[in-house]
């Protein structure tokens, strides 16, 4: 099958948007690396205060216009936004894997999922209206307006650099908001691309800007007056210490949605191919870089017979991972984002082998098919005998490492998987509807799956989190989205 | 070799389609006896090839098992296109229901290994294999006396 031919061709320096310019920075650059390649693709600004404050002005002088633009203007011009996403579908995806190092097939899965949101965020006519009653009392009305508030700021991560942004900007503007986007710096270049289609699109300027950059520019946003609110996508010590507390001190809204540990309890009635297909999927896509890869596998059950076929059939199908170039169609698995991310999995491995754990698999020197330096690639690594309050059981590792436990039965498997400060995105594998009915209501995870590995839930409905993986009340996406962004105003009524 | 991804298996599906869609083309232009039947069958494969392109990039999402949903020998579904231009209409038909039966073997196979793990596409596979067994009764009819420039 193919290899793709990459969309980045030249190394560009790319330029902020701010009030509808593309402006060059003043600051010093730093390299967008091709972590399959292990070669600089292009050169990213890391701005200044002035630069993100420039923004935040822009923004807070497009707001009245954009705020009276009708919910019908404002949702064509996203229907645009989406038009051209749809025409540019295979060059956005191919962007994403030559700059994150994801499969082609996860890129455009990223890419489909941030459309899905665009498109529910063009239904905003509808999802913008407010409730009325007549007749509170007597000649008196009353009703609630949902109202923007003015210029937010998005945080975004390096491991989905389309979708994520995605998850609240197409709302933020929709409700009548401007919006100035941080992308990860290690992956600026699909944020870049879409700032070319928003202005395609139309937006006006000042209601879409985009500042490149790294701590200075999270701190102008989280520092600045004019910033409304704050949704942040990351690790739990950035996103509840820093994000969360200052936005709480300053009386922004935030919401961030954090770490996770997912914990995936395999029951002994479990459709057992599928099961493993679904595993593969969960533990090993994007490389184990994402808020809902699971990390920890809990055979339930005191089934041994069961438990080695199973766990045989995993490590069988975890060493035919084909660890490769993303852009090449049959790779399925890509490497990690960069050398340091790689390091920090081995730690890991390394840190769980000296705490007990046999390692069944061992993904640290994989073959990397097409010659590609291994520089930033692991192979899958499957680990046994893990504790769960291990640091390799019990944090966060994102990186492509499963760790296998055992639990007597279902209410075991329940407990360790509650006992975890995270909850984000646990699943049950069963052929039972008991199981699953036991488990969705005692599991303490703002996702759940069953029978389903990766539960990312669809854009109408909100990307949820609990405990240590989110911190906040209303999530992204959906209708939880639209509440974020606007306000609530309470209209009483009587004429005389 | 061995294809493992959603990708790869769309891409085989395109190229199948579009192969034998050159194949009927050209044939058509060789027996003017079954001329419409081909032509028909070359715009309704393009048609398919769009169909399930369209039907990936619908469903593709990183939550479905896109990289490891297949287990396929791409050496097992190649077949003969061959051009050649027969004395009858017969010999070219035969060789359109092997191209057809490989066709409905992929489909068939790809349908069942992806099952409930693709979503749409795996339901678009399955109405391909669907049209290409109703395709194999217009190829044998077209092999019965009297049955020319069929439909």
């Amino acid at each position: 099958m193919a290899l793709l031919k990459e969309p980045v061709q030249e190394i560009k320096t790319l330029q902020n948007y701010i009030g509808g310019e593309w402006v060059d920075s003043q600051s010093e650059l730093a390299d967008v690396t091709d972590p399959a390649r292990c070669k600089p693709i292009a050169r990213v600004p890391i701005s200044t205060n002035d630069e993100v404050n420039s923004a935040i002005e822009a923004a807070r002088l497009a707001f009245p216009e954009w705020r009276r633009t009708t919910p019908l203007t404002r949702s064509r011009l996203l229907f645009n936004l989406k038009e051209l996403m749809e025409e540019n579908f295979e060059k956005i995806s191919r962007i994403q894997t030559q700059e994150h190092g994801k499969t082609i097939d996860e890129s455009r899965g990223e890419t489909r999922r941030g459309i899905e949101n665009v498109e529910v965020a063009c239904g905003i006519p509808t999802l913008l209206q407010g409730e009325y009653s007549e007749d509170v009392a007597s000649g008196i009305d009353e009703w609630v307006i949902p109202s923007p508030l003015g210029v937010f700021g998005i945080i975004s991560p390096f491991n989905f650099p389309w979708m994520i942004p995605l998850w609240s900007a197409p709302y933020a503007v929709a409700t009548g908001n401007c919006i100035i986007i941080k992308p990860s710096s290690e992956v600026p270049l699909t944020q870049d691309f879409l700032g070319q289609l928003v202005e395609e699109a139309g937006f006006p300027p000042g209601v879409w800007n985009i500042v490149h950059g790294g701590r200075t520019v999270v701190n102008g946003l989280l520092d600045h007056p004019d910033i409304a609110g704050i949704t942040f996508v990351g690790s739990t010590p950035t996103g509840r210490d820093v994000v969360y507390r200052r936005c709480g001190e300053s009386g922004k809204r935030v919401l961030a949605q954090c770490g996770a540990k997912n914990f995936m309890t395999v029951m002994p009635d479990c459709d057992v191919d599928r099961t493993v297909a679904a595993m593969m999927t969960s533990f090993f896509g994007n490389a184990g870089q994402r808020c809902l890869a699971a990390a920890n596998c809990v055979v339930a059950g005191a089934d041994e017979a069961f438990y080695d076929m199973f766990v045989d059939k995993v490590v069988a199908a975890a060493s035919n991972i084909r660890v490769g170039c993303g852009l090449d169609e049959s790779t399925q698995m890509g490497p990690l984002r960069d050398a340091s991310k790689k390091e920090r999995v081995l730690g890991y491995i390394e840190q769980g082998l000296k705490d007990g754990a046999r390692i069944l698999l061992d993904g640290r020197s994989p073959e990397v098919a097409g010659g590609y330096p291994d520089t930033c690639f692991l192979g899958a690594t499957v680990l046994e005998d893990v504790v769960p309050d291990s640091p390799v059981g019990s944090e966060e590792i994102f990186g492509p490492v499963m760790s296998i436990m055992r639990a007597g039965d279902l209410e075991e498997a329940i407990q360790i998987t509650n006992a975890n400060p995270f909850g984000n995105g646990h699943s049950i594998f069963t052929s039972s509807g008991a199981n699953a009915r036991n488990f969705q209501y005692n599991i303490e995870s703002g996702n759940v799956g069953i029978n389903i590995g990766i539960v990312a839930p669809m854009a109408f409905f909100p990307f949820s989190g609990m405990k240590d993986s989110f911190f906040g009340t209303l999530h992204t996406q959906g209708k939880e989205a639209i509440r974020f962004f606007t306000n609530s105003k309470v209209v009483i009524q009587r004429w005389f | 070799m061995r294809i493992h991804t959603s990708s790869e298996g769309v891409t085989l599906a395109k190229n199948l389609e579009i192969e034998s869609a050159q194949f009927y083309e050209e044939m058509a232009k060789q027996h003017p006896e079954v001329a419409d039947a081909f032509r028909a069958f070359a715009s309704e494969n393009q048609k398919n090839a769009r169909h399930i392109e369209r039907t990936y990039y619908s469903v593709i999402t990183d939550a479905i098992e896109s990289g490891y949903c297949l287990n396929l020998e791409s050496d097992d579904f190649t077949f003969d296109a061959t051009i050649q231009a027969f004395g009858t209409h017969e010999p070219a038909v035969t060789q359109a229901t092997q191209i057809e039966q490989c066709i409905l073997s992929f489909y068939t196979t790809a349908e069942a290994q992806m099952g409930a793990l693709m979503a749409d596409l795996t339901r678009a596979f399955g109405q391909q294999a669907k049209k290409r067994r109703k395709r194999l009764l217009t190829l044998s009819e077209l092999l019965q006396p009297d049955a020319s420039s069929a439909k």
